[in-house]
């Protein structure tokens, strides 16, 4: 069974139709890389899983439980239970690429906030969740009272993939991960990245990590214009691209 | 005798000058944040309301307003007493004076507050609502304790010049500072002393009121990171 699918998305800005049906199946642990040029609709795609955009048309399911949605005037789609949605969210943490620490909390309140006010634990549970997730993205404990403002980007983004992790989701989004850090900070968070993988956990990673997409992930697909150009496993698609697209994208960025 | 024995009236008159103040202040936050939330919104409709109530009331002058909505409030009262056949019910000074103020500074509180709301980036609200937390909650736990930083000054800014609005209550028969002072300045014929003695009342309330602000500033500034020059 799938643990997320989405099927034939389609994503309208006025007349200008970004996706036009990307569809997408992940089972447990498989790790999902989507390249493509900026403008390729790759960060709408992830955005429109979770619903912080509508999309026009198509159909997730998470867990084989489908959301269940209603259009509206403008044609967008909405959760046709508000509830049905936030819970979906929960289960759906996405990491940032400008990561989106709440500015007013501490690395600790950033990650205890969902799982005490939207999950409900308890304080003391929320705080051994926090710790243990800390640590695993390699924090200490004399960062944990610190302020987003006062950390490194690459921490910053690591208190982000605590957060999401602190949720303990069914699939982790990434949009771009990387992409707002120094080149001497990306590593320390794909490394972090990496060991999410290997644990087994299930990724949708927007990504222009070529390495990343080549030997962390099971599956990469290339978007084009707001559709599948080619997908598959990266050994074949990476090394041996066959539409053109791919392969112009492709010697544009391997250096 | 200190202040010839007018010293209780005047605390009198002090205390009505708070009440006044503190009262409105909360009922004009609270149609700010309404008004602003409005102007916000996706409903035309709404927006429409928002901006003629903003539009009209911070183009006359409060004292126009007060005398407009104080005795209109009553005149509009008295006909719907009379259309009924029952007695003439008088309005309260006191609470006209409350909703007159909240009225018109609520209008200056709905722009306040949409500049600070307009000030919290978009990623913030984002995150709330990713990890699934209702409309309210992000509201709360995360776009109000943000937008208070951008707040604050306008607010600090907005209620010092409501404290000072308030001696307008005096023309609609409210004993206030400057009504008790006033009449204290009559009755003794020191009518200097005592204009002073109500300046200095203001100045004591607004002093303290800006201490209590600096405190409110730095508590909503947590995880700010000051640039220094």
């Amino acid at each position: 069974m799938y643990k997320l699918t989405v099927n034939g998305l389609h994503k309208k800005y006025g007349q200008h139709e970004v996706l036009k049906g990307v569809s997408l199946k992940a089972k447990a642990g498989d790790v999902i890389s989507i390249i493509g040029s900026s403008g390729s609709g790759k960060s709408t795609f992830l955005r429109c899983i979770n619903f912080l955009e509508q999309p026009c048309a198509g159909e997730i399911s998470l867990n084989g439980e489908l959301l269940q949605t209603v259009l509206d005037k403008k044609g967008s789609q909405r959760a046709r239970d508000p509830k049905q949605l936030q819970k979906m969210r929960t289960e759906l943490s996405m990491v940032f690429q400008h990561f989106n620490l709440w500015s007013h909390m501490t690395v600790l309140e950033n990650i205890m906030e969902a799982p005490m006010h939207v999950l409900g634990l308890s304080r003391a549970e929320a705080l051994q969740r926090a710790r243990k997730y800390l640590a695993k993205v390699g924090l200490t404990e004399q960062q944990e009272n610190k302020y987003p403002a006062h950390l490194s980007g690459g921490q910053q983004q690591r208190v982000a993939i605590a957060r999401a992790l602190a949720m303990e989701p069914e699939v982790m989004l990434f949009d771009e991960p990387t992409s707002a850090l120094d080149p001497e900070l990306v590593g320390e968070v794909l490394r972090v990245m990496q060991a999410l993988a290997e644990e087994g956990r299930t990724m949708v990673v927007v990504t222009h990590e070529m390495g990343f997409a080549r030997n962390v992930s099971n599956h990469v697909i290339f978007l084009h214009q707001g559709r599948i150009e080619e997908e598959g496993h990266p050994a074949q698609v990476l090394s041996q691209p066959k539409s053109e697209r791919l392969q112009q994208f492709l010697s544009g960025s391997l250096k | 005798m200190f202040l010839s024995g007018f010293g209780p009236l005047i605390l009198a008159g002090t205390w009505v000058t708070l009440k006044l103040s503190l009262l409105s202040l909360l009922l004009s936050m609270l149609i700010g944040l309404a008004g602003a939330s409005s102007k916000l919104a996706k409903t035309s409709l709404l927006r429409g309301w928002a901006t003629a109530y903003t539009t009209l009331i911070r183009s006359v002058p409060d004292l126009v307003l007060m005398l407009l909505l104080f005795y209109s409030l009553q005149l509009g009262l008295n006909q719907c007493t009379e259309a009924l056949g029952m007695e003439q019910i008088d309005i309260d000074p006191f609470l006209a004076g409350v909703v007159t103020l909240a009225f018109i500074y609520g209008a200056y509180f709905t722009e306040t507050f949409r500049g600070a709301f307009l000030s919290v980036p978009a990623g913030q609200i984002e995150a709330a609502i990713a990890y699934g937390m209702t409309p309210w909650q992000s509201f709360r736990r995360v776009l109000f304790p943000q937008m208070m930083r951008f707040a604050l000054p306008g607010i600090a800014n907005n209620w010092q010049v409501l404290i000072k609005a308030t001696a307008l209550v005096s023309i609609i028969g409210l004993a206030d500072i400057v009504k008790a002072t006033q009449d204290a300045g009559k009755a003794t014929m020191q009518m200097f002393l005592f204009a002073v003695v109500g300046a200095l009342m203001y100045l004591l309330i607004t002093t303290v009121s800006n201490l209590l602000l600096i405190w409110l500033e730095n508590h909503y500034s947590a995880g700010v990171r000051k640039a220094v020059l």
